[in-house]
């Protein structure tokens, strides 16, 4: 019987061409869709599995309670860790490593390149699953200047070398260090992300402050004793660093492996259960949603060509098949349909799977070997069949075979009420998306050109190497005397991101008890001018600024805090301590950190150069900026020959802040321009069915004198209602997703009324233009052809 | 074979209630050749449908073999139904997606007959319908008069009881029209009863007994000699 399905299933595509390709194409987009977003999905849910003892490991967490917020961050004292793993039973190993990527020069002959690391201790090896393709985890680190890199780095300047173990590569241009291992690349998915890595002790050694527990700034890593509870383990934490220094406000909390990339969003020093893990609920949504659109279609096309079906209904009743036989025939058909709809799918899949991975920065791959995919698939086609299947083999199976033998008309009126109900719920999800898509790209165009208080543009950001602090003068005259400059600075810390910050301060008028947290900069005087914040009252700092009594500028919120009049001539003290700085200046605010954020309070110090860590220059304005950067490459090779030139733009680093909203912006575009490919296929294929249908009615009506276009109008009409019934539906559901989207950001736009008649707009004139071809079409035929061959 | 007593059955819109067949009474008995003949609207296809256990009566009573089917529901009319009963259609009604064989083929899978066996009968019947050279072609590569004789040989090849034939040389010329109805006598000689309504007399007198129905009750019968 199976058989026999199979084969008027294939035969019945192959004879309506057009049909099937509607169906399966349509089908065949919704799950090459469905297929990447899952792809997506995977990965960031298997974020960090690479590690065997993921279930184990953790970070230690901060909590510290200031005035307005309690922040939460990674950053901890330098000696916790092996005082953790003492003292706390529950404590299988612990692992310091050093905060962020330290970016250094690495020289072997006359190969010079920069590369990103982290100094960490031994354990990392055995807590951490970092497997070794040259040397091994016990012996990686007994030298003091060993250095374990990855095959990538390994390539890099041994190319295809089989053995580099002992092989030594200079870095910074001061110490050689003895490659001791060399470990497999690093997936793409984990949140430990290094070039090389070497052994903390020299890390420590040169971090005087380390040894304080009062100074956090590195990370700890912790694994647990297989069984222990974490919560245990976080009430022995949570007064630890008390107990060493009693005024501390930071109390520590282990956060697991399992929710680092996930569930990474911290408020009031609690997990709020979302982050990452949102945009993947979301996109699974809408993953799940296009093939909804794409089975709509399905059910909408088997339905209305029922007709066409409805002798073979009756025939196979006739000789004796029930209906459940009948139901089981349809929707073997729909999975027969879907499982064509899938092999396509794979092939579109592979096909745009590297412009994909482009644009969600990943490097994902199609499983062919991978049970789960190709269960996964399986599942997804198995899904689609019996959504798609579902309502035509219930309707088509219900067919009263002594009228369907007769050829009388089928009683059309509630199987095309669920037709329209299906169009306009297809259409509701296009317009939501249409709507959310445009939403996004404003809020995010909003904060792109929001105000920052400095000018990112034609901003250069370097750090200093070699001889950049010693030679800051004269570098910075060459490059003004290139002409292509307009002025040169230096600072301790990048200036959009958040800097060395303390609550431990005072003044005249503040509120006992209040904690506030301060950023502090060290600058040279010009960095004022290099990177655009006026200066509203008082004076720029100078070189004498430097030593004591202190002298700073601060930001307008800054002096706001410190109270009403001018702040000029007002001083901060250090608590606890006798030092004290006087205000010289008050600049305007800007925004670092975070751009969705308002702009917390600064203080500026001068700096010498020695003690800053990037250098800025201002480009002035130019069409050619590769002539500009040569220019600076020219000074910077010539002053400090010893390095490479690199740099950064300030505003490709701004960019860069928004990644996760970029990628929604673009994933939902191109998703929502896909929704709607796919509600027009059926759309497409609605239309002709409904020009079949009433072909005779028009052929009747352009013998009695209608116009083109009033036949055009007659059957472009009722779709057309169904749109305007969708955008009324989708209008209520995208404002309130949006309002609530827009909730989360402290600086956002407000909803326009415009994005909904724009969105309603557009899907009326893509209905149109889908419907438009099919009426015309019909319009203009020959009625006489039309009523002969009915 | 066939009892059925004061048979009722309507047709209703909003509006008007049509009476099709009206406390009808007929009886049939096993291997005859019965014709049923009388104006559009008579009742004669209603009557067919409610036999072929196709459409269910509003009235009366339908005793087949000896079994009262009249309140059966669908699946246990489809059961007796395939096991039984043989249609045959004046529009052939044939799967334009099957082939010949395929389309004779179709009973005998929905009643489950193994696949070895039921390519012996179809083989079997095709031959014995002249149509076997046609076995691999589709409904629209044949004549009228030979997709006929496909709807009989699918409507023989389970072997029933009964047929019934609505009009089957409704669509066809005389030559192929005349074949169609010594196939049917053939099949009457060998043992099947038929039920056939025409409006033929010429096809009516190879019946045993025409009966004649006007507004859904039986005006006349007339056995033929």
């Amino acid at each position: 019987m199976i058989r026999n399905f199979i084969k008027t299933a294939f035969r019945s595509l192959t004879k309506n061409k057009a049909y099937s390709f509607l169906n399966i194409f349509g089908l065949a987009i919704g799950i090459a869709c469905a297929a990447l977003i899952f792809l997506w999905v995977e990965d960031e849910v298997n974020y960090d599995s690479v590690n065997v003892k993921k279930e184990r490991l953790y970070i230690s967490r901060i909590n510290e309670k200031f005035d307005v917020q309690v922040l939460t961050h990674s950053s901890t004292p330098g000696v916790m860790g092996p005082a953790m793993k003492e003292e706390l039973p529950g404590i299988a190993n612990t692992c310091r490593v050093s905060d962020g990527g330290t970016s250094l020069l690495f020289s072997r002959g006359d190969k010079s390149v920069f590369a990103s690391g982290k100094y960490a201790e031994a354990s990392i090896f055995s807590m951490f699953t970092l497997p070794f393709v040259q040397g091994n985890a016990r012996s990686a680190f007994l030298q003091v200047h060993s250095l374990v890199i990855t095959e990538k780095t390994a390539r890099k300047f041994f190319g295809n070398e089989k053995n580099v173990i002992g092989q030594s590569i200079r870095v910074d241009n001061k110490q050689d260090y003895f490659v001791t291992g060399v470990i497999k690349d690093i997936p793409e998915n984990t949140t430990l992300q290094f070039e090389w890595l070497m052994p903390f002790q020299i890390y420590f050694d040169q971090s005087p402050w380390l040894k304080s527990w009062g100074n956090m700034s590195l990370l700890t890593y912790v694994e647990l004793k297989p069984g222990v509870n974490p919560a245990t383990v976080n009430q022995q934490l949570y007064n630890y660093i008390q107990k060493r220094e009693p005024k501390s406000i930071a109390h520590v909390f282990l956060f697991g492996m399992k929710d680092w990339h996930l569930y990474n969003e911290f408020k009031d020093g609690k997990m709020t259960g979302g982050g990452q893990i949102e945009y993947v609920h979301l996109f699974s949504v809408i993953a799940w949603i296009i093939l909804l659109i794409a089975c709509i279609n399905f059910m909408n096309l088997a339905t209305a060509r029922s007709e066409k079906r409805a002798r073979e209904v009756g025939v196979r009743k006739v000789l004796g098949a029930g209906k459940r036989s009948l139901i089981a025939q349809f929707i073997g058909e729909a999975i027969f349909m879907s499982l064509i709809s899938a092999a396509v799918a794979v092939f579109i899949v592979a096909t745009v799977l590297p412009a994909f991975n482009t644009l969600v920065q990943k490097q994902l791959i199609i499983g062919f070997g991978n049970p789960y995919h190709i269960l996964a698939l399986l599942l997804i086609t198995l899904a689609c069949g019996l959504i798609a299947g579902s309502y035509p083999s219930f309707y088509l199976s219900s067919f009263n075979p002594v009228s369907v033998l007769k050829g009388m008309k089928l009683k059309d009126s509630w199987a095309a009420i669920i037709r329209k109900g299906l169009v306009v719920l297809q259409f509701t999800a296009s317009v939501v998306l249409i709507i959310s898509t445009v939403i996004v790209y404003q809020q995010i165009q909003h904060v792109k050109n929001r105000r920052l208080g400095f000018n990112k543009d034609n901003l250069i950001e370097m750090d200093l190497q070699g001889k950049m602090a010693e030679s800051y003068r004269p570098i910075k005259q060459d490059l003004l005397n290139t002409g292509l400059v307009e002025n040169v600075a230096l600072a301790d810390h990048a200036i959009i991101y958040g800097g060395n910050n303390t609550s431990s301060l005072s003044w005249d008028g503040k509120p006992v008890g209040s904690k506030i947290l301060i950023s502090q900069r060290y600058v040279t005087p010009e960095f004022m001018e290099t990177s655009g914040l006026k200066i509203l009252e008082g004076r720029n700092l100078t070189v004498t600024d430097t030593g004591t009594p202190y002298r700073m500028i601060i930001t307008q919120s800054m002096a706001k805090l410190m109270g009403k009049g001018s702040a000029i001539g007002k001083r901060v003290h250090g608590d606890g301590d006798t030092t004290s700085a006087t205000v010289v200046g008050v600049v305007n605010d800007y925004v670092y950190g975070n751009m969705y954020g308002k702009p917390d309070p600064v203080m500026f110090f001068s700096s010498a150069p020695k003690n800053t860590t990037v250098m800025y220059v201002r480009i002035k304005p130019t069409n050619n900026t590769e002539k500009v950067l040569a220019a600076i490459q020219g000074v910077m090779k010539k002053d400090n020959p010893a390095y490479p030139f690199d740099y950064r733009f300030v505003d490709d680093q701004f960019n860069q802040m928004f990644l996760s909203e970029m990628l929604v912006s673009k994933l939902s575009r191109v998703f929502a321009a896909l929704a709607i490919v796919i509600s027009c296929l059926g759309l497409f294929g609605l239309a002709a069915y409904t020009a079949e249908r009433r072909t005779k009615e028009i052929g009747i009506r352009k013998v009695l004198g209608a116009s083109v276009s009033s036949v055009t109008t007659l059957l472009s009409k009722d779709f057309l209602q169904l749109v305007i019934l969708s955008c009324v539906v989708a209008f209520p559901i995208a404002y309130w997703l949006m309002f609530n989207w827009l909730k989360s950001y402290q600086y956002h736009i407000d909803i326009q009324w415009w994005v909904f008649a724009v969105a309603g707009i557009a899907a009326v004139i893509i209905a149109l233009a889908t419907i438009s071809f099919q009426s015309i079409r019909t319009a203009i035929a020959n009625p006489v052809k039309s009523l002969r061959s009915e | 074979m066939i009892k059925i007593t004061d048979l009722e059955k309507f047709y209703r819109t909003e509006e008007v209630e049509t009476i099709a067949l009206n406390k009808l009474t007929i009886d049939v008995k096993k291997g005859e050749f019965v014709a049923i003949m009388g104006p559009s609207g008579c009742g004669k296809s209603t009557l067919l449908n409610i036999l072929g256990m196709l459409d269910d009566p509003d009235g009366g009573s339908y005793v087949f073999n000896g079994v009262e089917v009249a309140h059966f529901n669908e699946r246990k009319r489809a059961d007796l139904r395939k096991h039984n009963i043989g249609f045959v259609f004046q529009s052939f009604n044939l799967i334009d997606e099957l082939t010949v064989f395929e389309n004779v083929e179709l009973p005998l899978i929905y009643t489950g007959v193994p696949s070895s066996e039921r390519v012996k009968r179809v083989e079997e019947v095709l031959d014995k319908m002249q149509i076997m050279h046609r076995r691999n072609h589709y409904p629209q590569q044949l004549s009228g008069g030979q997709q006929q004789r496909v709807a009989i040989a699918r409507a023989v090849v389970n072997k029933p009881k009964l047929i019934l034939a609505d009009e089957p040389t409704g669509n066809l010329d005389s030559s192929n029209g005349n074949d169609v109805m010594e196939l049917l006598t053939d099949l009457n000689e060998h043992g099947t009863t038929i039920i056939m309504v025409t409006h033929s007399e010429h096809d009516a007198r190879y019946s045993h007994r025409i009966i004649r129905l006007l507004d859904g009750q039986t005006v006349m019968e007339n056995i033929m000699i």
